[in-house]
């Protein structure tokens, strides 16, 4: 087709099952990809439909040169990359867009189609959800469909089109789950899939600077789930401890180095162990958490820093499940040299000088740490300090402005006040970070932690006791730390927000859809080779090393083949058919008549017993099984009668010959 | 499904049903006489789902062919004589005016019976013609704006005197095309001429004679019948055959489309008359000139004389795949 001239219009049945195709695919990258891309998506789709529908030429080649230019910087000024998930499904995205206002042919409807494909499947980099697997088989048979539709315009009936292609995705499912079991796991793969550092989500940060966020946004995304060997600790004792900040600069609360030191030896565990086993969401950061405090754990890569924080050597980019062992009565530190004393007292002398001064008077007023740390809480709990999470922003001296001015904040807050009111009166402190509460699941057993239970809560120093665990926000709302979440959650949000807290059933949903997710989490995306391995166990397999995978997994493909290829047999019947022809021509050859052009073998067979060459018992034994064989049901025995008769011919024409000769 | 390993066991259908076929035919042979094959067809007509034209001179058995399939097969039987003063509402029924009950009342024409016998149906007008060929394409009339389904099964069988009789409307073909086929029946070869004069006569005889099927077991055995076996060769051949028709010089319009459907129905009716476990070649060469002699339009120069000759010289030209 040359430029400029317009479409016939050829295209317009098969179009929109290709735009039906390109938007399935495209729908899980929706919510992660820019706004534009997806408008772009839509206006290319409407765009070709319509130049399809009025016969209009496609556009010019510089035109479309032009705009995949503009769209290929338009997605490394969005990201600034090209490389990545995200980047690389948006370009996929948009340059699918671009293809279709390019597509002429049906056979470029097929490369969209792969297109198509390909989308599906880099969706799968993001995200391999529940309802991942359900929609993916769903996006495959639309896919095949929009195929199918394309491969006959017109002819034939959607329905047929559907069934069809619902059956070539049934067929491959067994070989699927075949590749999906026996296929090596390995445990490091060879590839890993570039994670977008920008992307990165978590309810507990690297650092805390209280006063810049002025709402906190509540998050329902689970952060780890927790199943316990033996009894569930209280709400009140669901610390998770994560990280553990040291360094305040005024404004902004920071780590230090977690790699520093190995800090185990420095802990005593007292009381009863509790064990459990944690499934951590990829945070794509290198904390670790666990019960306050963590004993042990089977995580590789990992190590306690100096403030018995856990940190991995390399970040979390993937789930991982990993066994632990905590004590919830423990000491730390009992002796603490001058230079860390000094270290856990340090506040900057420029900020936040009304603070200090407070610090200063009411040590001064109480006679002891401890009673100046009771006061404090006491100030706390019965002065007008509220929680919220939507609280005014704070500016510069951010501690003074909260604990004088505005009064209103949420852990972070009270965690950051805390400890800089303990060291300005010399008294060791550090602020912790991780999740405090948790859920359990009526339906599966297990805990559940979301990224809203996220927490800030204070350590300090106190002589003979070590590092104590404090948190100021209990004594501000006590119910967000006996009643977990949703005490916290629906305080003030959700009637901020015009909800009323949502019915029981819509909470047993959730729980129940958890539950799955659990499941599919531990049985489907984690089935890796530890799994596999055990299910091969589980199988009568010993020792399954990747060998015997393999073997397996080609006897499996084998004997499916058999198996679907046996069913045709039957179903198709029949050894081939034209092998009864070729029988057939030997006997007419032989029989020494040619029968005329339309004279049918039961014609030909009455012919040549009229003429009494052949003995008829044979003519018709042949005529008969020809018959059969090749116009009747199919059954094979007809086709060895035929081959036996035609292979016992020849001494009945010899013998024939011999008799009219003698 | 079955393995037809010997000629005698029936392969298809079910064994009642099959053996009253087998009767019904046996019948009708005791009644026409010599007229096998032609019984086999009328047969496989039915089985076909088709309607039938019988095309002959007048006193050959035309009549006597319909009344005795009517009622070995136990049909309900009604003749529509036709002639050029026959009005629609002759064949499909009127509505009447009831005094008594201050309604009209819709009064069936003949053509409410399972099987109609439309003698002489080119003695009627083209508007009376379309009444009866209109109802056997939809199988359902419409009377006073009501559309009545006709019974089931529903057979027309017409017959027609030769055109070139004087005083008749000859079928168009667009009309003919509603008749699966078309025989013709003959005269009768002098054995069995002579046993029609010695013997008993032949209304009387089909007076005596009971229905041998049922209209359920002819409705079961045209189902079986649909769903015989016809392999791939048998499709190319009736393939074969139907681009003959369309590329000799001897025809001017061959079959249509619609044809090659009647002729595969048809051969697959008569290839369960007569036993065979799929549609052979005969099949297809002994419904051929009944279901395509009056739907080929022979060409003007054309050598052959009649239609079945026509049809012969297409099956001598056209190889058996």
């Amino acid at each position: 087709m040359t430029k400029g001239r317009g479409t016939d219009g050829s295209l317009l049945a098969s179009l929109p099952w290709t735009l039906l195709a390109l938007a399935i695919s495209l729908g899980p990258h929706v919510p992660y990809l820019p706004w534009w891309i997806t408008a772009a998506f839509i206006v290319c789709g409407v765009w070709r439909f319509s130049i399809e529908k009025r016969r209009r030429p496609v556009p010019s080649t510089w035109f479309r040169a032009l705009l995949a230019m503009s769209c290929f910087l338009g997605v490394l000024a969005t990201y600034s990359t090209i490389s990545g998930v995200g980047p690389g499904s948006a370009l996929l995205a948009i340059m699918a867009a671009l293809k279709l206002i390019e597509t002429r042919q049906r056979r470029d409807q097929f490369v969209l189609l792969f297109i198509s494909i390909f989308l599906v499947m880099s969706s799968l980099l993001r995200e391999q959800y529940l309802w991942s697997l359900p929609y993916l088989v769903l996006s495959v048979f639309m896919i095949m469909t929009a195929w199918l539709r394309i491969s006959s315009p017109g002819a034939e009936r959607p329905r047929r089109s559907f069934g069809t292609s619902g059956r070539l995705v049934m067929y491959a499912a067994p070989l699927a789950i075949a590749m999906w079991i026996f296929f090596p796991r390995i445990a490091t793969p060879f590839w890993s899939v570039p994670m977008d550092t920008g992307t990165a989500q978590s309810g507990v940060s690297d650092t805390m600077s209280p006063g810049d966020i002025s709402s906190l946004s509540m998050s329902d995304a689970v952060a780890f789930r927790v199943t316990f060997k033996g009894v569930i600790p209280e709400p009140r004792d669901r610390y998770w401890r994560g990280l553990v900040l040291t360094n305040f600069n005024g404004r902004t609360w920071t780590s230090s180095d977690p790699y520093a030191v190995r800090a185990l030896e420095q802990v005593v565990y007292n009381g009863r162990p509790v064990e459990y086993t944690v499934t951590l969401e990829p945070t794509r950061q290198i904390w670790v958490f666990a019960l306050d405090m963590p004993e042990s754990w089977n995580l590789s890569r990992t190590f306690m820093g100096p403030q018995q924080q856990l940190a991995r050597s390399i970040p979390i980019d993937q789930r991982m499940a990993y066994d632990a062992v905590s004590f919830l009565d423990y000491r730390t530190d009992v002796e603490l040299s001058d230079d860390a004393r000094d270290f856990f007292t340090t506040v900057p002398d420029t900020s936040n000088p009304r603070t200090r001064e407070l610090a200063r008077q009411m040590r001064a007023e109480h006679g002891s740490d401890a009673a100046f740390v009771e006061a404090v809480m006491r100030m706390f709990h019965e002065e007008e300090f509220y929680y919220t999470l939507q609280p005014p922003a704070l500016g510069s001296d951010s501690v003074d402005r909260f604990l004088f001015d505005t009064r209103q904040g949420f852990c972070e807050h009270y965690a950051s006040a805390f400890a800089v009111l303990m060291r300005a009166a010399g008294i060791p402190s550090r602020v912790v970070l991780g999740y405090q509460g948790g859920e359990v699941n009526p339906m599966g057993g297990h805990m559940i932690v979301r990224q809203s239970d996220a927490h800030a809560w204070n350590e300090i120093w106190l002589p003979d006791l070590g590092w104590r665990r404090i948190d100021p926000t209990s004594a501000v709302a006590p119910e967000r730390i006996e009643a977990g979440r949703s005490g916290s959650m629906f305080d003030g949000v959700a009637e901020a927000w015009g909800f009323s807290s949502p019915s029981m059933w819509v909470y047993e949903m959730q729980m129940y859809m958890d539950a799955l997710n659990a499941k599919w989490n531990e049985w489907i995306l984690g089935y890796g080779p530890e799994n596999q391995d055990r299910f091969m166990d589980w199988l009568g397999i010993d020792d399954p090393d990747w060998q015997k995978k393999v073997l397996l997994l080609i006897g499996w493909t084998m004997g499916l083949l058999f198996v679907v290829s046996f069913a045709m047999a039957l179903r198709n019947g029949a050894p081939r058919r034209d092998r009864a022809a070729r029988l057939y021509r030997q006997f007419v050859k032989r029989s020494g008549q040619v029968p005329a052009v339309g004279e049918t073998p039961a014609a030909f067979a009455l012919r040549l017993q009229s003429e009494d060459r052949l003995p008829a018992a044979t003519v018709n034994e042949i005529t008969r099984s020809y018959l059969e064989a090749r116009y009747g049901v199919p059954d094979p025995t007809w086709l060895e009668r035929l081959e036996k008769a035609v292979g016992a011919m020849p001494r009945f024409a010899s013998a024939a010959r011999a008799q009219r000769t003698a | 499904m079955q393995s037809g390993s010997t000629l005698e066991k029936l392969p298809i259908g079910d064994d009642q049903n099959r053996a009253a076929l087998d009767r019904a035919r046996k019948t009708l042979g005791t009644i026409i006489l010599g007229k096998d094959d032609q019984i086999a067809l009328a047969l496989s007509c039915l089985l076909a789902r088709g309607h039938l034209l019988i095309e002959d001179l007048p006193g050959l058995g035309k009549t006597m062919l319909a009344q005795s399939l009517a009622r070995v097969l136990g049909l309900s039987y009604r003749r529509i004589q036709f002639t050029s003063d026959l009005l629609p509402a002759d064949i499909v029924g009127v509505s009447v005016f009831r005094q008594e009950k201050g309604e009209f009342e819709f009064q069936p024409g003949p053509i409410f019976s399972q099987l109609i016998l439309a003698d002489e149906v080119n003695r009627a007008t083209p508007k009376a013609q379309s009444a009866l060929l209109e109802s056997m394409e939809e199988y359902q009339v419409s009377v006073d704006g009501n559309t009545r389904t006709l019974p089931e099964p529903f057979f027309v069988v017409a017959t027609q005197n030769p055109a070139d009789q004087i005083g008749t409307f000859p079928l168009p073909e667009s009309q003919l095309d509603r008749f699966l086929m078309r025989l013709e029946l003959g005269y009768p070869n002098e054995d069995n001429e002579r046993e029609l004069i010695i013997g008993e006569d032949r209304r009387s005889m089909l007076e005596g004679i009971d229905a041998v099927a049922s209209p359920e077991a002819l409705l079961a055995l045209q189902k079986a019948a649909a769903a015989l076996h016809m392999s791939d060769p048998l499709v190319d051949y009736i393939q074969a055959l139907v681009r003959q028709t369309r590329e000799s010089p001897d025809i001017d319009i061959g079959l249509s489309p619609r044809g090659a459907l009647a002729l595969a129905a048809a051969a697959k009716a008569h290839a369960f008359v007569e036993h065979h476990s799929g549609v052979y070649p005969d099949d297809i060469q002994a419904v051929f000139a009944a279901v395509a002699g009056h739907r080929l339009k022979p060409a003007g120069n054309t050598t052959y004389r009649s239609a079945a000759e026509l049809c012969q010289h297409v099956l001598d030209s056209v190889a058996i795949p």
